[in-house]
């Protein structure tokens, strides 16, 4: 092989390299992309509720292991020293245990009213409304030690601007299932 | 020669790029920092996920307060300031739980602790559509006082999040070295 054949091999096979590397970075850059946000986008998808499951009026849904059915949402007029032109709203859930296992399952339990407008109101501190024993919170039934078959009262209780009360709808959330959450409908949607 | 003139030019443009791209790089704090929504006292201040507009300030002397029913009077080596803002949540219920008052020479003073057991301070709870409203008490030196910027946040660390500075502007001082316009005893228990 002469000197001159020799380097137009060196040189062609040099610029087949040049293309495959071209080519790999293609693949490999948005490959990179991918690995560096999994555990962002991970997380993203698991602290959040981000599509909802509508539950009709009077059905119940199977959510986090157990049976959930909105029994009841309604505002709780005429009380004393709270913000003008604010209503408590109490919203109550019946909830038959399916899988006891609840430290796990419902772990980041989250009750919200949201309305048309896409706001979301968090259970009030302000309102301490007298409630029966047997009613716990979402929080407080995580511990309660119920077993499978079980039927736990839950309720929260809300403070809602009045012009907000006609849209608003219960939404339920728990790690175990994010970023799927439960959208209660009222019987006249 | 030229050629090796203009590689050592090359070369020195270079090393000056990098020392300015070196300069230039902001602070990883910075990068990740609290994100500024500016205004003044007055001004609706609009941040991610809580709207803040700060009333009205006022200095005091001394703080008079509820104690489990009795009165209890608050003295101070400096200042009392008591900023009243009014608080709306936007999109979801959130807590405001952070404010600091940056003097002018930039010595920042976190809210009193001496005050954990009064009604309408932060943290204060706040849902979309009930503003209400909270005073934030800081203990201050006089000469920290004018030309003041009030930080607000939701968490302490409120990293790329929304954190409301509010510029209070000039306040006069008196001949005592005083603010113009410290009161005598401040009145906590006076609803909002």
């Amino acid at each position: 092989m002469t000197a001159e054949a020799f380097a137009q091999e060196n040189r062609s096979g040099e610029r087949k390299w040049r293309r495959r590397s071209l080519w790999s970075v293609i693949l490999l850059i948005p490959l990179a992309i991918a690995v560096e946000a999994y555990d962002s986008v991970k997380a993203l998808l698991a602290d959040n509720d981000l599509f909802s499951r509508r539950v009709a009026w009077g059905q119940s849904a199977h959510f986090g292991g157990s049976d959930w059915k909105l029994t009841d949402l309604r505002g709780a007029f005429g009380m004393a020293n709270l913000p003008p032109d604010s209503v408590p709203v109490l919203a109550d859930f019946q909830v038959t245990i399916g899988n006891p296992d609840l430290q796990n399952l419902w772990l980041g339990c989250k009750i919200v009213l949201i309305d048309k407008d896409g706001r979301h109101w968090s259970p009030t501190t302000l309102v301490s409304l007298k409630t029966p024993d047997t009613v716990q919170t979402c929080v407080s039934a995580i511990f309660s030690g119920a077993k499978t078959g079980d039927t736990l009262n839950l309720r929260e209780t809300f403070l809602v601007p009045k012009e907000a009360t006609k849209s608003i709808r219960p939404a339920v959330g728990v790690a175990s299932e994010r970023p799927h959450f439960l959208l209660f409908q009222m019987e006249k949607d | 020669m030229m050629r090796r003139l203009a590689n050592i030019l090359l070369l020195l443009v270079a090393v000056a790029f990098c020392y300015g791209l070196q300069l230039s790089k902001p602070h990883y704090g910075d990068l990740i920092g609290p994100i500024p929504a500016r205004g003044k006292l007055g001004d609706t201040i609009v941040g991610r996920g809580f709207e803040a507009r700060a009333e009205k300030v006022e200095f005091a002397r001394n703080l008079r307060t509820d104690r489990f029913g009795e009165t209890e009077i608050l003295t101070t080596g400096g200042v009392w300031a008591v900023v009243t803002v009014k608080f709306a949540a936007r999109a979801q219920s959130t807590v405001v739980s952070i404010a600091s008052w940056r003097g002018p020479t930039g010595l920042t003073y976190d809210q009193t602790e001496r005050l954990s057991f009064a009604n309408d301070l932060l943290p204060v709870p706040i849902d979309p559509g009930l503003p209400r409203k909270a005073r934030l008490v800081f203990e201050l030196r006089p000469d920290q006082v004018s030309n003041a910027t009030l930080l607000i946040s939701e968490k302490l660390l409120a990293a790329l999040d929304s954190q409301a500075e509010i510029s209070l502007g000039p306040i006069a001082v008196g001949a005592d070295g005083m603010p113009a316009g410290t009161v005598d005893t401040f009145d906590m228990t006076q609803p909002l």
